[in-house]
């Protein structure tokens, strides 16, 4: 396919030229503050000018020296103002491709566009474009997707198959998560970090505080201060939900002649979007951690060649209704049955193996609190109790987990209690088999099957299965293990 | 259904390789502890226990170990398929099929040119994929790695 850009290099929008100083001294606070320092030490204020202008030249000299080119086979990068770098990505092996735009870049009009392949690219290696015009990255999108996918220029423009969109009610799974704590804690640590604390150590406000503190009681004021941290922290769980995936859309766009794409967007302040190659959909994974399920939630992750399994690039739905997830993921692999079929426990060995490990804290506590019985204070007993009665609750939840479903087609298993997954599996995309064996497993009878596959987290396992099924399990899903010249029937 | 046993053992000389590798941070262990020992003869009781420990640690890595190793591992390839078992406390068997190999590769540590052994690993496109025989006598590498391309080359499909 010929591309009009030809093979000339192209540079990116030179509104960048007004972003990149931005972000330079955004990156760059340490040296500023290092050159106000300087300055105001040798009272020469020239220092701080010089330290500015370096940082603002440095942005500026990033977008003359970065130039892309998009050619018949490959697309080419070149950055780096002093290191020169030239990093090719050959067109064939482009598998998806993403936008990304954070707030500044939305204000110009602006979007980083990146592209990734099946290798895993992190940090320098990753192909990025950062930025093109907005109104560009369609036609950009295209181009790189067209020699795996080949869309008509109209059917680009084609709006697809509405799968999931947004709902206000899916944020009621998101107070259930620690993002907010995890944000509290990161704003004491930067304050702490920034001395704010030390400063208020001695001050009238903490000098009241501890004055309040004390009219209250200790008790009340710690109620107090964890009330508020909960509310604030739900708070912010629920903000940041709603700014990352309020009107986030899931459309499904199929061309003539092969297996289409999914397109992902999401974001109100930051806008993503993600399109992936269907033909690379190599099955699903449903989670849902202890405290969303209980709710009646999941979230969706894609299990795809060349999109990395873990974390944000495979999301598909963040945690929605259930039904919504299933009914997502079914569509995605034609096979309802696969995503909420009955699945065939492990049996009794799995299920004293879960019991085995979660009582042994209970009991190693046990034997000590007996054995120092003269030093355990009276209130660790029912704590004791508790602790036992939470962690028999997690033995049967993570009992009744343990699953699994295998045909010619798909492998599914489930396991997991405080984060329950379920992982359907395309049978083809597994290249390989690994039953392994502890010394306890092989006691036992039971075994852990792996499957690998090139897609998603790359090994699925399916945990203490039976010994004896093992091998049948990875002969049903995969032929060449069954033709193998080892495989024996029983 | 169930595999059977793959049919090959490493080489004959695998459990004297793997004792001498197993060896030689131990005996650096205890030339360590005959020093301190020299240098300092307070606390009886700690060099004892250090010294009981170390020749428990000797016995198992390299003694125990290689042997169990040896009995363990075991290699075998097929028309379409690679298949090993590895491993003493945590056993594996793992099968990956031909057709999906991406590369074959020979690799000889310092140990392994001194008794002539090499150990080849087979990668697919999954980083939890790739089959790994350990200690074999050169020669068997060289015709595995041999047979391996042969059929590898023969698949033309994408191997992902």
């Amino acid at each position: 396919m010929t591309v009009e850009a030809g093979q000339a290099w192209q540079r990116l929008s030179p509104r960048m030229l007004l972003v990149h100083p931005v972000h330079e001294l955004l990156r760059q606070i340490p040296v500023l503050i290092g050159s106000l320092v300087l300055g105001s030490a040798t009272g020469n204020p020239m220092w701080a000018l010089f330290g500015l202008a370096l940082i603002v030249g440095y942005g500026l000299a990033r977008w003359f020296t970065t130039s892309y080119r998009i050619g018949a086979d490959e697309v080419q990068l070149r950055t780096g103002v002093l290191q020169r770098k030239v990093l090719s990505v050959p067109r064939n092996r482009i598998r998806s491709v993403s936008t990304d735009a954070r707030l500044l870049h939305r204000l110009l009009g602006l979007t980083v566009l990146r592209v990734s392949t099946g290798q895993e690219a992190k940090g320098d290696t990753a192909f990025a474009l950062d930025a093109v015009q907005a109104e560009q990255v369609p036609r950009l999108r295209a181009i790189l997707l067209a020699d795996s996918l080949a869309p008509a220029e109209e059917d680009a423009n084609e709006p697809g198959r509405e799968l999931a969109r947004w709902q206000p009610s899916w944020l009621r799974y998101s107070p259930l998560s620690f993002t907010g704590l995890a944000m509290i804690l990161a704003a004491v640590g930067l304050a702490y970090q920034a001395g704010v604390v030390a400063a208020l150590q001695d001050s009238r406000l903490a000098r009241s505080g501890l004055d309040a503190a004390e009219r209250f009681g200790v008790f009340a004021s710690l109620a107090v201060v964890v009330v508020t941290v909960l509310v604030v922290s739900v708070v912010l769980s629920v903000l940041r939900s709603l700014v990352t995936y309020g009107n986030l859309v899931l459309l499904r766009r199929d061309f003539a002649g092969n297996d289409g794409v999914l397109h992902l967007e999401h974001g109100l302040l930051r806008v993503r979007e993600h399109t992936f190659d269907m033909r690379r959909l190599r099955g699903g994974t449903l989670r849902s951690p202890l405290l969303v399920r209980l709710f009646g939630g999941a979230r969706l992750d894609a299990v795809m060649t060349g999109v990395d399994g873990a974390g944000e690039a495979s999301l598909l739905l963040p945690p929605c209704p259930r039904a919504t997830a299933e009914a997502v993921l079914s569509e995605l692999i034609a096979r309802p049955d696969a995503v909420t079929g009955p699945l065939r426990a492990h049996g009794a060995a799995a299920t004293r193996r879960r019991w085995t490990r979660a009582l042994a804290l209970p009991a190693v506590l046990l034997i000590a609190m007996v054995v120092w019985y003269s030093w355990t204070p009276v209130w660790l007993w029912p704590i004791w109790v508790v602790l036992t009665v939470c962690c028999a609750l997690l033995a049967v939840d993570r009992s009744r987990a343990l699953g699994h479903r295998v045909d010619a087609e798909w492998l599914v298993a489930r396991a997991g209690s405080l984060d329950r997954r379920r992982d359907c599996i395309a049978a083809a995309g597994i290249i390989g088999w690994t039953v392994r064996q502890t010394l306890l497993q092989r006691r036992a009878g039971v075994a852990t099957l792996i499957a690998a596959t090139a897609a998603g987290v790359k090994s699925y396992r399916v945990i203490d299965v039976p010994a004896e099924l093992a091998w049948t399990i990875a002969g049903s899903a995969s032929p060449w293990v069954a033709d193998s010249d080892w495989a024996r029937t029983q | 259904m169930n595999l059977i046993e793959p049919a090959n053992p490493p080489s004959r000389k695998a459990p004297l390789v793997w004792a001498i590798g197993a060896a030689i941070p131990w005996l650096l262990l205890a030339a360590g502890q005959l020093v301190w020992f020299a240098l300092d003869q307070r606390l009886l009781w700690v060099h004892t226990l250090a010294a009981a420990a170390t020749a428990l640690g000797i016995v198992l890595f390299v003694v125990v170990v290689p042997l169990w190793r040896y009995r363990v591992h075991r290699w075998d390839i097929g028309p379409n398929a690679v298949y090993t078992r590895t491993g003493w406390l945590v056993q594996e068997r793992r099968i990956a099929p031909i057709s999906r190999v991406q590369t074959v590769d020979t690799e000889r540590g310092p140990l392994d040119q001194l008794f002539g052994l090499a150990n080849v690993t087979v990668t697919t496109a999954s980083s939890a994929g790739a089959v790994r025989i350990v200690a074999l006598d050169s020669h068997v590498a060289d015709r595995v790695v041999a047979q391996l391309t042969d059929i590898a080359a023969l698949g033309g499909e994408d191997a992902t």
